[in-house]
């Protein structure tokens, strides 16, 4: 790629393009945001050399045209498949993936990390640190930007401002405009026309006193950058970055130019690089959608159009604003959050009904969280509807601000459990164990679409103490819903008994994998044993009759979760241990997420690795029944 | 009468196809990728002629008159109806054409400026439906670009001439050290 020319390079983002349109219309993924970054990977990787030259790409979903130039284009019809490439930087998978990346804005932090450690092993590469303006309103991306600053080591960090700054990029009804007091200062820093003018009559000025010294004329360059040049470029600069911008990110020319000079430069510093592109350049159909293809299924690329599958039954993320926006009809307190993510997670819905109670806050999980509460001590009703993995972030928000004040936010997790093509970054595997180790939080788990509108409403109703309820990706089973969507709260701290068996063995299910349970029992009915099945409804406060009940009149007892360790299990196991009931007879096995990391693939794949599928149930009761030979013929 | 800017290669149309203005500068991008592009370029053929036929009101179904919340809800009412997504499989292409168009409508008519120039070139008779538009926001565009240019190449000349100052004895900070504890390594060799 060195030797090409520009006019070459040209092409070649081109031919990016359309490898990047073909491959995503038969996998399914990421298409607009790879698409706007074709000809900043080809002029990165035109002027830098990976490995050695580090490129960090911010979140990752834009990385596909970079993975394509640095071998894997045969491998590119694999990616976000079962053993095939990963839909984000993964430094296991190629030398050229420098930081693995799925949670954005991270790439600064560790761009400077790989920096200072180049400096204290005395080497010589550089590192660039893409990120996009929907990363720049995260917190942590100022906390590394202020270190940078403060460090001055050589660090480049390319700013790609495309104006899209929550997902997906639009409301139900079309475009939505970027969130936040930022992206306006950024915009200011595209055009400013009074800055031109001011600049022409600041030239003139300095020509007619003439015999200017080159410090005084720099000094009032960056002064009335300060003052006149928008406030964004002043806001770096304060932070020690230096600002250089904007450049159009769809002009290889400019880019290389740019990116040339910075890297033939002694001490630059950390400097930062304003780049503007349009998300999903090129290909008519993504430029023109309302969210700009960002994340896409399979499509025809022709027209654009997607292959959507057609299911009887719609995703959770629907049913849970639905019975949202049926509890708000009734409660005007009622308000959601979410962290740009308003289709993601359902709030786009709630927003159409609501405008002013629902609240986008960009990427910047921990102040929603204590937002959130800073709403509950006012009297308000906030849900918090956050995915399961990038609550993570807000973990201390919500042991600190909301737990250990009992404030009564309400947290929707999404995206529990394995959650297919996105991998081990997205995965919500945790938060079953972080948020029932809170001493004052309530955590439940629907069973199913019927169940998840009862606890909408079971948590709308919960005002003394922080409540939470976890859900998967996917769409439900089909179960009938109450009417106008309007749940009914459940009594706290109780589960139910789905099936009642005759015999020695009780599957105890949390969450909806007890429809595995279910199927577990049905397959182990053919063996004619006799299953019961029981649904806990609550991880806290647990359903402790329930749990004698089954201990008691049962020899085999299965708890079963898609989570990892210390989440149900271990509370179950906490209070049969306290409660003498694993003294007896009682055998009791936990199933769970094993102890390691499962990669993307289709979730069916994924809960198959995992060992939880309904025949990994129904065996681990053969084998604990002593019939082994029957196992075999289950698996 | 097409675009007045000579672009006579690519069909004068949208640069959202395409390639943006400045590419229209150096005239590159005479290639082009013929697997996407053909579809492109019959859509495109189609918005071409059915332009000079329906003036934007027209298009929406508003009068000339209309207000800026009755051309929303029309635009709404047919991008729904036209979307890829939702059209019937048989007469994609031409449900996607017509959704170009209206989004084109919907963006010209929505902007009190770009309406203001696309009334004025209706009542001379002429539905440049898109290059009223175009002409405003590419003479826009093209004075940013060249300004961008301007502001990015001095702040480059700014930052090498401090790169070349920065790591004087005053400099105190980490990175500065490192530097210069680097080059005294690197003399020593």
């Amino acid at each position: 790629m060195k030797n090409l020319s520009i006019e070459e390079l040209g092409k070649l983002a081109d031919e990016l393009r359309e490898e990047v349109v073909y491959t995503v219309s038969n996998t399914g993924g990421h298409l607009s945001s790879n698409l706007g970054v074709a000809e900043l990977t080809v002029a990165l990787h035109h002027v830098f050399d990976t490995p050695v030259d580090k490129i960090l790409w911010d979140v990752g979903h834009q990385s596909y045209p970079h993975k394509i130039l640095t071998g894997r284009r045969s491998r590119m019809h694999s990616i976000r498949q079962t053993c095939g490439l990963a839909g984000f930087p993964k430094r296991e998978e190629s030398i050229h993936d420098a930081f693995g990346a799925g949670h954005s804005s991270t790439s600064i932090s560790a761009g400077l990390g790989m920096a200072v450690g180049r400096d204290l092993l005395g080497k010589n590469n550089h590192v660039i640190a893409v990120i996009g303006d929907g990363a720049m309103t995260a917190g942590m991306a100022y906390e590394a930007l202020n270190n940078a600053g403060y460090l001055d080591t050589n660090l480049i960090i390319i700013l790609n401002d495309n104006k899209q700054v929550s997902l997906p990029t639009a409301t139900v009804d079309g475009p939505a405009p970027p969130v936040g007091a930022l992206s306006k200062a950024l915009t200011k820093l595209h055009s400013n026309r009074e800055f031109r003018q001011l600049r022409e009559a600041a030239k003139g000025i300095t020509k007619q006193i003439g015999g200017q010294t080159h410090e005084i004329a720099a000094k009032f360059d960056s002064c009335m950058r300060g003052v006149v040049g928008g406030s964004g470029a002043s806001l770096f600069e304060e932070l020690g970055v230096y600002y250089i911008g904007p450049v159009d990110g769809h002009d290889v020319e400019d880019l290389v130019y740019v990116m040339n000079e910075i890297k033939s430069m002694p001490a630059p510093g950390p400097v930062l690089i304003h780049v503007i592109t349009e998300k999903g350049k090129g290909y008519a159909p993504a430029e023109v959608a309302p969210d700009k293809m960002h994340g896409v299924v399979k499509f025809d690329p022709k027209s654009g159009k997607q292959m959507k599958s057609k299911s009887a039954t719609r995703s959770y993320t629907q049913y849970f604003a639905e019975s949202l926006i049926a509890e708000a009809q009734e409660d005007d307190k009622i308000v959601g959050i979410h962290a740009a993510m308003g289709g993601g997670t359902g709030l786009n819905l709630f927003q159409k009904q609501f405008p002013d109670r629902c609240f986008d806050v960009g990427i910047a999980e921990q102040h929603a969280v204590t937002f959130a509460a800073g709403l509950a001590s006012e009297g308000l009703k906030p849900f918090c509807a956050i995915y399961s993995s990038f609550l993570q972030r807000g973990f201390d928000q919500v042991a600190h601000d909301v737990d250990l004040q009992k404030l009564p936010v309400r947290f929707a997790l999404d995206r529990a459990g394995l959650v297919g093509a996105d991998g081990p970054t997205h995965c919500g595997a945790f938060d079953t164990t972080f948020m029932a180790c809170l001493p004052n939080m309530v955590v439940m788990a629907p069973s199913n679409e019927t169940e998840l509108m009862h606890m909408v409403a079971t948590a709308a109703a919960i005002d003394d103490r922080p409540s939470c309820f976890r859900y998967p990706r996917g769409n439900g089973i089909g179960s009938i819903l109450p009417p106008n969507n309007k749940g009914t709260p459940l009594e706290i701290g109780k589960g139910r008994v789905l099936r009642e068996g005759s015999g020695r063995v009780a599957i105890l299910g949390y969450g909806t994998i007890v429809q595995s349970c279910m199927q577990a029992a049905e397959q182990l009915q053919m063996h004619d044993i006799s299953t019961t099945v029981a649904d806990a409804r609550f991880c806290k406060p647990i359903d402790g009759d329930l749990l004698k009940q089954l201990a008691q009149e049962h020899e085999i007892l299965i708890t079963v979760e898609e989570g990892s360790i210390g989440g149900f299990s271990t509370h179950v196991s906490h209070f049969l241990c306290l409660n003498g009931l694993l003294d007896g007879k009682l055998k009791w096995r936990p199933m769970v997420l094993p102890d390691r990391y499962i990669d993307h693939g289709s979730q069916s794949d994924q809960i198959e690795e995992a060992g939880l599928s309904s025949k990994h149930i129904a065996a681990t009761v053969l084998s604990l029944l002593g019939l082994t030979r029957g196992s075999k013929c289950i698996i | 009468m097409r675009c007045t800017y000579g672009l006579t290669a690519i069909p004068g149309t949208d640069a959202r196809f395409f390639s943006p203005e400045t590419s229209f500068l150096r005239l590159r991008r005479t290639f082009q990728p013929t697997r996407i592009k053909f579809g492109s370029f019959k859509i495109k053929a189609k918005i071409d002629e059915a332009r000079k036929e329906m003036s934007f009101y027209e298009l929406l179904g508003i009068s000339e008159t209309g207000t800026s919340l009755e051309i929303k809800q029309a635009y709404k009412q047919l991008a729904r109806k036209y979307h890829p997504d939702v059209s019937p499989p048989d007469r994609v292409e031409e449900y996607t054409e017509r959704f170009i168009r209206v989004q084109e409508a919907y963006e010209t008519l929505s902007d009190p400026r770009t309406r203001a120039l696309y009334d004025k070139d209706l009542a001379l008779g002429i539905h440049l439906a898109f290059s009223a538009r175009r002409r405003y926001q590419y003479d826009e565009d093209l004075e940013d670009r060249s300004e961008w240019k301007n502001r990015w190449q001095s702040q480059l000349s700014e930052l090498k001439r401090r790169s070349m100052n920065r790591d004087a004895g005053g400099n105190m900070s980490w990175g500065a050290r490192m530097r210069r504890q680097r080059e005294e390594l690197s003399k020593e060799l």
